[in-house]
């Protein structure tokens, strides 16, 4: 099942990184927007909404985790998947615990990520679908 | 038999015989006089009272049987409250008492008559380790928040093999530094299922975390998938770590019960792979030998049924 | 006779262990500390205490068959159960077994200072001392 349009937005500081995948995304009719730090992904999630959040669980400043309580606070409906390139299993169990989507091993191979992107956006769907019905 | 019949149903059995013998009465009635006409109205009317007061009887019974099953579930969900708030208790109060401690020392050290550098120390000293014991306590209610949360699946087509693969990558990253590796042996042509894909990922890391600890260093931590028949998969996950002593093996599903030393682990994972499991209308068993490893296996409806899981 | 308590303090946790030990030391109470009841009955066995500080959740041995042993083997010592969890049972338990008192974690260091001392003074009454200074 593939969500029309998904918005997503990707929140890592590796400049690099960040521009090939939102460049990537956006050739595959992903709504992609990218941001270099948790401070920024919160500040961009009060004036906008997104379906998925792709978030790097090491960042300076904010880290991953304190991002993921944040957007699961104010939007907790938006579906997030942690990227990470250590393979901490303890961060990934306190993302699992927080309402992380997934988990995903940098380097990510991109059609594997889209995938789990769209998975994700579809997921928001149902969620969304099923809030309506409540 | 009687008990699945809706309410409606019942008027029908109640009248039913009456109504036919009532029928019958009205010929016979022309037919062989007044007698035999009356007779079979009485007999009629006889079989209304006795038919509806069984009736009536069986509709009581049905009703007290789910009245008291209400009250039991009720009754063991206050029993599992308590013994949740008692482990909860235990676990925030241990925390408290040694943040009261250092604040307690904090205070001695201020009070000195020429705070020196030793006194600062023990009074950063202090601080920090009432920063851990908060993360502590943090630990445990997000924890319990967790346990909390009665998520209901939300469901989607998942490929169960790349979501335990998924999973064993992550692991496999940190373990095998630790000499520890992934065996993995999936089922082939595993179909899809329809199944909460993130509560199962918690399931599957919470157990992959538990074999790692486990084995500590150097052993092996087994991954296999399974359909042993039609409509079910089964996940194992299995380590050659240190095993679960035979007399703890029915407590370790218990919330809070840990074999760790204090403050590592706050003791819910594995009831929280167990809550979960139930809510996805699957089973978790365990078999383990103390010093020879460990197995927990899932086992999960390829279809979640919202209707058969509480 | 010393003119101060000799306690030993029995807990799991060894930070809330080592902390005690110093606030305790501040106010002259001399206190030795160990991680479980196997090195608690061994402790015993080789020194003098006039009061034991005893968890209940322990490994290996749970703070209430302790409290039995010890009774048992060394009835003038006063013992105090403290514990991060509250159970009209167990308190019961406790007092039939004959421990001197049973407090709820987190508690203010001057409560358990005061548990001490009087725990300590039921001591010596029983051994038919009083609490002298000079004794």
């Amino acid at each position: 099942m593939n969500i029309a349009k998904p918005k997503v937005l990707i929140v890592d500081d590796e400049q690099d990184f960040l521009e090939t995948i939102v460049k990537r995304l956006l050739k595959r009719q992903v709504d992609a927007t990218g941001v270099d730090s948790g401070r920024e992904a919160v500040r961009i999630l009060q004036e906008q909404s997104f379906d998925v959040v792709i978030l790097d669980v090491r960042m300076p400043g904010m880290d991953g985790i304190e991002t993921l309580m944040e957007i699961k606070k104010r939007s907790p409906l938006t579906e997030v998947i942690m990227l990470t390139g250590h393979g901490s299993i303890q961060l990934g169990v306190k993302g699992m615990q927080l309402g992380a989507f997934d988990y995903v091993i940098k380097p990510a191979e991109f059609d594997e990520l889209l995938e789990k992107v769209n998975q994700a956006a579809e997921r928001k769907m149902l969620h969304e679908e099923r809030v309506r019905k409540s | 038999m009687l008990n699945m019949l809706p309410t409606d149903s019942y008027r029908v059995y109640i009248l039913v015989v009456p109504l036919s013998i009532l029928l019958l009465a009205v010929p016979l009635w022309i037919y062989s006089g007044p007698g035999p006409g009356f007779a079979a109205l009485v007999v009629a009317a006889f079989c209304f009272f006795v038919i509806s007061s069984l009736v009536r009887k069986v509709v009581k019974a049905r009703e007290q049987e789910c009245l008291l099953d209400l009250q039991l579930i009720q009754s063991q969900k206050l029993a599992a409250v308590g013994e949740l708030s008692a482990g909860i208790a235990h676990e925030i109060n241990n925390p408290l008492a040694i943040i009261a401690q250092e604040v307690e020392w904090a205070r001695h050290q201020l009070q000195a008559e020429k705070p020196d550098g030793k006194s600062l120390a023990e009074l950063k000293d202090s601080l920090d380790e009432i920063t851990r014991q908060v993360d502590r306590c943090r630990e445990v209610t997000h924890g319990i928040l967790d346990f909390a949360r009665k998520r209901d699946p939300l469901v989607q087509s998942t490929e169960i093999n790349k979501l335990v693969e998924d999973m064993a990558k992550l692991v496999e990253r940190e373990v095998s530094h630790e000499g520890i590796c992934v065996i993995r042996q999936y089922e082939k042509d595993l179909p899809p299922a329809l199944t909460d894909p993130p509560l199962l990922r918690q399931i599957v890391l919470n157990l992959l975390n538990n074999a790692a600890y486990a084995v500590g260093q150097n052993g092996t931590i087994s991954v296999e998938t399974r359909m042993p028949d039609n409509g079910k998969i089964e996940i194992e996950i299995s380590d050659t770590g240190c095993g679960i002593p035979k007399e703890d093996l029915n407590r370790i599903f218990d919330p809070f019960f840990t074999t760790k030393p204090p403050g590592k682990g706050t003791g819910l994972g594995l009831s929280l792979c167990h809550s979960i499991v139930i809510r996805l209308g699957g089973t978790i068993a365990v078999q383990s030998e103390q010093g020879k490893g460990s197995a927990f296996t899932v086992r999960l409806p390829l279809e979640y049924n919202s209707h058969k899981s509480r | 006779m010393s003119a101060r308590p000799k306690v030993l303090i029995v807990d799991d946790e060894e930070r809330f262990r080592t902390t005690l030990h110093k606030l305790l030391a501040v106010r002259k109470i001399d206190a030795a500390h160990v991680g479980s009841a196997k090195e608690a009955f061994s402790e015993i066995a080789n020194n003098d205490y006039d009061v034991i500080l005893l968890d209940v959740k322990m490994p290996e041995m749970d703070g209430i068959q302790a409290l039995g042993r010890i009774k048992r083997e060394n009835p003038q010592i006063e013992v105090i159960i403290l514990t991060g969890h509250a159970s009209v049972d167990a308190a019961i338990e406790i007092m039939k077994l004959g421990g001197y008192e049973y407090m709820l974690k987190p508690c203010a260091i001057d409560e358990v200072v005061g548990k001490i001392e009087s725990a300590w003074e039921r001591k010596l009454i029983r051994g038919g001392k009083t609490m002298d200074a000079n004794s």
